[in-house]
């Protein structure tokens, strides 16, 4: 693991990262690819589900750390447990369902049992294979490290040490806030999660979705074209920019007075006074004016929330969405709808139409990304694009904003906001954050070799 | 049911899939009622006792309007995912028609298997499944009144849904 990749040649990335470009090799690079899993997926806080996806007790979900099977289950008492999602026995799957609702889990295999809890409860004929020196709570289901929830969301961490999620999210929980508090009962998932699988770095789709609203306006521009987007270039940089600790940011885009055409992203008149009830001042006023809300949390977290439809029949939604690494040119994309529990029936049905005919597998704009990431992947298989000495100036362009734009200090809310989100500051924050992950990941293995 | 209706609805059919795959998307909307009604849920792996698509989830959940939306976008000059335009192929098989509620409706169930070719790609990309399709006869024409397609696939293998089953 991490043959090839050197702290020599991570200098010199960091020296271009900090003079806004990043080498091409580290894309795709198959090394670097070893160096994430272990270093980041399993040493961040991973999105596993939203609380409205575990109903009642007994309910179940089966989801992925990359390659690790979770097993997420609400036990009787309704507290929700993470389990490796593979038998104690012989390591096989134990259940296969992505969703359901059981009392416990049986594996196919030779029949041990497990509780909501995990516990092992039933081995076949076990006392008189085993006898009765065999501890049955020794073989209970093997817990995921650390499982924390912040407003309903189910994070997951493979390392026992990690910060809490809470100080892990940082200032992205004031950002958060303004989607899960704004009403009484919080959000909720409709429908399942689509999954599908692209041609795509995790790395590039994570900075795609957090941190380029520069791509808005020529990848999506057939939505121009269709006078459903506005013609004026700089359209989706009116707005802020923010930067926040530890990868994290979103793009608050308002238009160019600083205020949306659509107030409360279109959201019915009849829920803002619970908006200004429950959210404060600051966070009230950022809702009323921003027509979208596009960030995430590293590594692999994206979330958008935009105002989509055609004249007349625009509806808000809640996005979310996981890049699940399959490889270092290959992903399964996990993509959520999340609505305001106390909009309208009919709101909630016409926002998730919305959201069908923009985002997730069949989304018109999605379909036009997916083109473009598949083509960053296949250009990078090259001697002249993976050369790791930078000798054909294999370096990409991070440079917007670099040093030009300083942070405004009028923005009311917390971070480092920039008065445009036609800017690069928060891509070079994700890559610094990833880089930091990965540097730190080459010492822990070089150590181990020593 | 006779076999010249059979006949007609299987043409009707291999018709529709060739307009999809000359990407002749304006024709192909001509197929369609005013009112349809053309969904894709989305399945789920899930026990035999449970249903695999009892969540209501969907990947397209679509109305004449909308359709025409998705279809207008892809003859602007800006739709990247069909520039250069991927190849494609739908194969339509194992048609079953059942009369419907009146004389002039039946009841369709066909398989698909589509098969993409994009760019210098050596894999062409697949999906497969099943549609249920309520079909018309509106002025003497058949028009599609409702289409459900079921995919095979819980989590679906091709890297977008651009294109109409």
């Amino acid at each position: 693991m991490g043959r090839g990749v050197t702290k020599k040649t991570l200098s010199v990335l960091k020296e271009k990262l900090s003079k806004g470009m990043l080498p091409q090799w580290v894309v795709t690079d198959p090394d670097i690819y070893e160096l994430e899993v272990q270093g980041i997926f399993a040493k961040t806080w991973q999105f596993l589900a939203h609380e409205s996806e575990l109903p009642e007790p007994g309910s179940f979900l089966t989801r992925w750390i990359v390659n690790d099977p979770v097993l997420l289950v609400r036990n009787q008492n309704g507290e929700i447990k993470a389990f490796l999602n593979s038998c104690t026995h012989r390591g096989t799957i134990l259940c296969a369902a992505d969703h359901g609702n059981k009392r416990a889990f049986t594996c196919p295999y030779h029949g041990w049992t497990f509780n909501l809890d995990g516990e092992l409860i039933g081995i076949i004929a076990g006392d008189k294979i085993y006898g009765e020196a065999m501890v049955k709570s020794e073989w209970n289901l093997r817990p995921i490290p650390r499982l924390e929830s912040y407003r309903g969301m189910i994070f997951a961490n493979l390392d026992p040490n990690a910060m809490s999620l809470e100080e892990y999210l940082g200032d992205m929980k004031w950002y958060f806030d303004i989607f899960f508090t704004r009403s009484d009962n919080g959000m909720e998932v409709i429908g399942v999660p689509q999954r599908w699988v692209a041609k795509a770095n995790w790395k590039m789709t994570a900075e795609n979705f957090n941190a380029d609203p520069y791509h808005v306006q020529y990848t999506h521009r057939s939505t121009v074209e269709m006078g459903i987007s506005p013609s004026d270039p700089l359209y989706a940089s009116y707005g802020h920019q923010v930067v926040l600790q530890n990868g994290h940011g979103i793009n608050v885009i308002t238009g160019k007075e600083g205020r949306s055409r659509f107030q409360y992203q279109t959201l019915p008149e009849s829920m803002w006074p619970m908006f200004k009830r429950n959210l404060s001042p600051v966070q009230d006023d950022i809702l009323s004016r921003a027509t979208v809300f596009v960030g995430g949390v590293f590594p692999n977290l994206s979330f958008v929330s935009p105002v989509h439809g055609t004249e007349g029949n625009l509806h808000n939604y809640l996005n979310f969405r996981l890049w699940r690494p399959l490889g270092p040119e290959k992903m399964e994309i996990w993509s959520w709808f999340f609505i305001d529990k106390d909009a309208p029936q009919e709101y909630k049905e016409e926002s998730y139409r919305g959201y069908l005919g923009s985002f997730g597998t069949s989304g018109t704009l999605e379909q036009d990304d997916t083109e473009t990431w598949a083509r960053m992947v296949e250009a990078n298989r090259g001697i002249m694009t993976r050369d790791k000495d930078l000798s054909y100036n294999n370096v990409v362009n991070y440079l917007m904003g670099f040093e030009l734009l300083q942070p405004d200090p009028a923005f009311p809310g917390p971070g480092e906001a920039y008065p445009s989100t036609y800017n690069d500051s928060l891509a070079r924050s994700l890559h610094e954050t990833w880089l930091k992950y990965i540097l730190a990941e080459l010492e822990r293995q070089e150590e181990e070799v020593e | 049911m006779s076999s010249d209706l059979y006949r007609e609805i299987c043409d009707f059919l291999y018709h529709e899939a060739y307009l999809l795959d000359t990407r002749q998307y304006k024709e192909w909307l001509e197929l369609l009622s005013d009112d349809v009604e053309y969904r894709m849920p989305v399945r789920n792996t899930v026990e035999k006792k449970d249903d695999p698509f009892e969540r209501q989830g969907y990947h397209l959940d679509e109305s004449k309007v909308s359709l025409k939306t998705r279809v207008n976008r892809l003859y602007t000059n800006a739709a990247w995912v069909e520039d250069p335009p991927p190849r494609q192929r739908h194969y339509i098989s194992n048609i079953v028609v059942e009369p419907g509620s009146t004389a002039d409706e039946c009841r369709v169930r066909s398989y698909f298997l589509f098969r993409r070719s994009r760019g210098s790609e050596q894999h062409a990309e697949e999906l497969s499944g099943v549609r249920h399709d309520v079909l018309v006869k509106i002025n003497g024409e058949w028009k599609i009144r409702e289409r459900i397609i079921y995919t095979d696939h819980a989590v679906i293998p091709t890297m977008n849904l651009a294109m109409f089953l």
